[in-house]
């Protein structure tokens, strides 16, 4: 009886509820995303304002689609974003394990657990960028100090040690994330299953194989959906740490699009970069969201 | 040469002739002036006179903007896209100044003749692009040699030295013997005899003003780029050879300004290439470890028989559409004028008036501050005799940006130095040809 | 007797060990943000010698006093102002967000309708949108409206930035909270907005603080953007800011590092205020989707 008189008098609740949020994404992302749609079809140049009246069609998407060293970038991305959101959750999954564990102190131990948190991407990438300093970096200080190398080693340099350093930068900032979210979810799993694999005999090994990783599942693809909308947070600190050098051995679409766009003023030519970008972050979270929703199909819970 | 000391005696006498401080910057009651200035801890010092000029004019300077240069940059290109250019002053620098086109105005009609002739006739030309004043110097820089004093006095280097290399041991006249006592004093990871800038225009620059005192040049005549000559090869080999001998560190090509300087001031550096401002850091024992042991002479020479100069100058910029150019132009002067460079100079600022040039050199030596007033005139010399700036043309970043991740290249061993120089040219040539320069 | 005593100790042995190993780990994960907040109490001279300089020999307040202007060479960096712009910024758009979000929330959570999986998909691939793609088409809009150098300006667009996760934190939190509840209350007299305010929405407030928290974290931390949409003292932001250290040819790290601990303390107090009310708060509802 309730339900017959909620349907029909609040069908348009649902949708006024909804108005604020859907009208603030349309107007903050919606609409300049048209406006850039249409400078990527334009030869537009920041300093001549004119140039974005002029309609070239997709020349700006031929043109980078030609150009090797924008694959080159699109592939460093795509690989620099699987490698640190994998790294994330794994280290992520063991924190979280280790502090589920902690009696005592534990509100303490979590807001450390959130430290680099607190820490805005842009200072990331100089802390970073003067740890990794190979003449008076802290990092090579210590491991000369320490008698484990005789060498100066070149972190943000090095055909690999750069991605390296850069990869290890964004996953200092980010665990954090994965961490607290993944410790949510050993907090909400229910206690009986653990006790009863325990009284069958498993080892804690079979326990976390097959009761703790399965339950925590749908909590990770949470965790790697909501993490994966702001991967592009990266940019940040990639700017400071190398601004995709040297020699390209850094670059990333964002780094890419960034110079384009504003060093060189070609808006346009970024703007059909970008758009990439964006098309490829937005497959990242989907793709994270299906894995989500089959997840919890396989939980078994109600759609 | 005559011609010159001339120029420079006639400046310095107008200078004398019209004291700073008699100035009459006009009456512009109620106007407020809308300003972008260009901020950082060394920059300040000037803006807290601006009061002064409010207080003899009656207007009032509102600052809609404060950022580093290339927050700046970006900010008034964004400017230009969007139509709101609704300020009226606002700082600039020679290497930008070109991109702009022609939003700021030429500043010959406004500002007196013979306030100008105060300036380093130089600097003057430096800020004239299309042959329009579009800025006046604030001040200037260029890059000169530091190095620590105690190295080159040591009895052990210098015999090892002569042993190894056959001629004696003193601070350097050429760029070849810069690469000699790089190696030699080199140690690593502990000490290395040089370093260089990697990355961004830093980079470009760098090998710009090598090409130059190699006797290269950038572009010919008809603006096709030419600096994959023998001399721009040579050039560039300088920086690869000093990279792979380990004679610099091996992170230099992430390395810009800021590594450089402060590199240099840890200590743990023989010889700097550096610009004016760093010159107070380098002998302030609370941030440097070299205090006290600061070398200076000025750039050495390259195989052309010129020294390194590449130089740009700080600047004060008026908007072409500008509602009171007259109150612009007032506060510009006012911003360089005699007393306000007197300021910055005392904080080691290079000044680009004449004038101030002798007097802060006097002011320092009367003060017994002998660093100083050594810095200041090796500085002086190369300013007036060295010092030359980048193709002024607005395709100067984006040429740029197609060279330094070559010149990188090269120095990491991705490239040897020609094939870098020859694939960066065929990207430079396309970007000045879609400029329709040829 | 004496088994279980032993039992009992080694119990306690292995727990402290277990804490001390956490502790630990945690304090070497922390270790590069902490180097930061000891250089700010330490001069650059020696922060960045070689050979380095390990056990620090000078702890300075200089740094600080620098950016706040009480020592003797002062850096003319407004961080008074930076800082109110900050948290003005920060708090208007975490409270604006919780609203739309608790709002939004609560109609995924609590109505059936047409597109429901769609327009929720949508809003958080809007939000996947990289910063880097925005910046210029939002300058150039904003700029048309008078947005730029506003805090309204920044405000709006972190409002956006928050409104997605908030909606699918406060979603799954809803879904947790029985609907029999409210529906009891509504069969009691009480209006639907009633049975809400007064029975779901207090139940809710874990959830609410753990997506503030989120989104405060996000607003106040925020760089990509602020830099293109503020220019004075109006609008600029803490993080902004620590440009400022950074001139043409120099840096400032130890004054960098000051500011940074500036920003840093603050988020972290909150963190630690809201830490009850956090985990309790992430957790979705369960994961019955």
């Amino acid at each position: 009886m309730i339900r017959a008189l909620t349907t029909r008098r609040t069908e348009l609740a649902p949708f006024l509820l909804l108005l604020p949020a859907v009208a603030t994404m349309l107007f903050v992302v919606a609409l300049p995303l048209i406006f850039s749609l249409w400078t990527s079809l334009t030869p537009y140049k920041l300093t001549k304002p004119n140039t974005l009246y002029d309609f070239i069609g997709l020349t700006n998407y031929i043109r980078i689609f030609g150009d090797w060293d924008f694959w080159e970038a699109f592939l460093r991305t795509i690989a620099f974003l699987t490698v640190a959101i994998n790294v994330e959750f794994a280290l992520g999954l063991g924190i979280a394990l280790l502090i589920n564990k902690i009696t005592w102190g534990q509100r303490g131990l979590r807001t450390i657990m959130m430290f680099p948190m607190m820490f805005s991407p842009i200072l990331v990438g100089f802390q970073f960028k003067f740890l990794f300093n190979d003449h008076i970096g802290v990092v090579n200080n210590a491991l000369q100090s320490l008698g484990l190398t005789d060498q100066a080693i070149p972190w943000l340099v090095d055909a690999k040690l750069a991605m390296f350093s850069i990869t290890l930068a964004e996953v200092w900032m980010s665990t954090s994330v994965f961490a607290i979210l993944l410790l949510a979810g050993l907090f909400a799993m229910p206690r009986d299953p653990l006790e009863a694999a325990k009284v069958d005999g498993c080892n804690s090994w079979q326990v976390f194989r097959h009761i703790t990783l399965p339950f925590l599942m749908p909590f990770a693809y949470i965790a790697m959906a909501i993490r994966s909308l702001d991967v592009a947070r990266a940019y940040d600190l990639v700017a400071v740490m190398t601004d995709g050098g040297p020699a390209g051995r850094t670059e990333l679409l964002w780094t890419l699009v960034a110079r384009v766009g504003y060093d060189e003023a070609k808006m346009g030519q970024a703007n059909a970069m970008a758009y990439v970008s964006t098309i490829l972050s937005v497959l990242f979270t989907w793709y994270f969201y299906r894995k989500l929703v089959a997840a919890r199909r396989y939980m078994g819970g109600a759609e | 040469m005559k011609l010159r000391t001339t120029l420079v005696l006639g400046t310095a006498l107008v200078a004398m002739a019209v004291p700073a401080f008699a100035q009459d910057y006009g009456k512009h009651d109620g106007y407020t002036l809308r300003v972008k200035l260009i901020g950082g801890a060394q920059y300040e010092p000037l803006y807290a006179e601006i009061p002064k000029w409010e207080a003899a004019t009656g207007a009032k300077v509102e600052i809609v903007s404060s950022k580093n240069h290339f927050e700046l940059d970006k900010e008034i290109k964004q400017d230009i896209a969007a139509g709101t250019l609704d300020w009226c002053v606002g700082s600039n620098h020679t290497s930008f100044a070109p991109q702009y086109g022609e939003i700021y105005t030429d500043l010959t009609p406004l500002i007196a003749a013979e306030d100008l002739a105060a300036f380093v006739p130089l600097m003057i030309q430096h800020s004239t692009v299309d042959g329009r004043l579009v800025q006046l110097p604030r001040h200037s820089d260029v890059s000169n040699f530091f190095y620590q004093k105690s190295l080159f006095e040591d009895e052990a280097n210098k015999t090892g030295f002569k042993e190894k290399y056959g001629y004696d041991l003193a601070p350097p006249e050429t760029w070849a013997q810069v690469k000699d006592q790089a190696m030699f004093f080199s140690n690593p990871p502990d000490f290395y005899g040089f370093q260089f800038v990697g990355k961004d225009e830093a980079v470009t620059g760098r090998f710009y003003e090598m090409l130059v005192a190699n006797g290269g040049a950038m572009f010919d005549d008809n603006w096709v780029p030419t600096f994959n000559s023998p001399a721009g090869v040579e050039s560039l080999q300088f920086f690869v050879d000093l990279y792979e001998a380990k004679a610099v560190p091996a992170g230099v090509p992430n390395y810009t300004w800021d590594d450089t300087g402060l590199g240099f001031g840890s200590g743990s550096i023989a010889m700097d290439l550096d610009w004016g401002g760093w010159s107070s850091y380098f002998n302030d024992p609370a941030n440097s470890k070299v205090a006290g042991n600061v070398g200076l002479i000025r750039a050495p020479k390259g195989s052309g028989g010129k020294r390194t100069g590449w130089s740009g100058s700080h600047s004060f910029s008026v908007t072409e559409g500008c509602d009171n150019k007259a109150a612009a132009a007032s506060f510009v002067t006012f911003l360089t004028s005699y007393d306000n460079q007197m300021v910055e100079a005392r904080k080691g600022l290079l000044p680009t008036r004449t004038q101030v040039w002798d007097d802060a050199i006097a002011e320092f030596t009367a003060a017994g501050n002998t660093f100083s007033a050594d810095t200041m005139t090796t500085f002086k010399a190369s300013m007036s005799e060295d010092a030359f700036t980048p193709p002024l043309i607005p395709e100067w970043i984006e040429v740029s940006n197609v060279l330094w991740p070559k010149l990188q290249a090269a120095i990491v061993g991705d490239m040897t130095a020609e094939e870098a120089l020859n694939a960066a040219q065929a990207d430079a040539a396309e970007i000045m040809k879609d400029a329709g320069y040829n | 007797m004496t088994v279980t005593v032993e039992s009992r100790a080694s119990k306690q042995a292995k727990k402290v060990a277990l804490w001390l190993t956490t502790f630990v780990l945690m304090l070497v994960m922390c270790l590069p943000g902490l180097w930061v907040v000891l250089s700010a109490f330490r001069p650059n001279r020696e922060i960045l010698a070689k050979p380095p300089v390990w056990i620090p020999e000078e702890i300075t307040l200089d740094n600080f006093g620098k950016i706040f202007g009480f020592g003797a060479e002062q850096v003319g960096i407004p961080v008074g102002s930076y800082f109110t712009n900050s948290l003005v910024i920060a708090l208007t758009s975490t409270v604006i967000a919780l609203i739309i979000g608790v709002a939004g929330g609560y109609s995924f959570a609590r109505y059936r309708f047409r597109f429901k999986g769609g327009i929720f998909l949508g809003l958080m691939l809007f939000r996947a949108v990289p910063g880097i793609a925005l910046s210029m088409p939002v300058f150039m809009m904003w700029s048309r409206l008078g947005l730029v150098d506003t805090k309204m300006g920044l405000i709006i667009v972190y409002v956006s930035l928050n409104v997605p996760f908030t909606i699918w934190l406060i979603d799954g939190f809803f879904r947790q909270i029985p609907q029999a509840l409210s529906e009891a209350a509504q069969v009691d007299g009480c209006t639907r907005w009633q049975a809400f305010w007064k029975i779901e929405f207090p139940l809710a407030k874990s959830g609410i603080a753990a997506a503030g928290v989120f989104a405060f974290l996000t607003s106040w931390n925020e760089f990509a953007l602020a830099s293109q949409l503020t220019r004075s003292t109006d609008s600029k932001t803490l993080p902004v800011g620590l440009l400022d250290f950074t001139a043409q040819f120099t840096i400032d790290w130890a004054g960098m590092c000051a500011l940074a601990v500036v920003i840093i303390i603050p988020a972290l107090i909150l963190t630690f205020i809201v830490q009850k009310h956090l985990i309790a708060g992430l957790t979705f509802g369960g994961v019955k989707g």
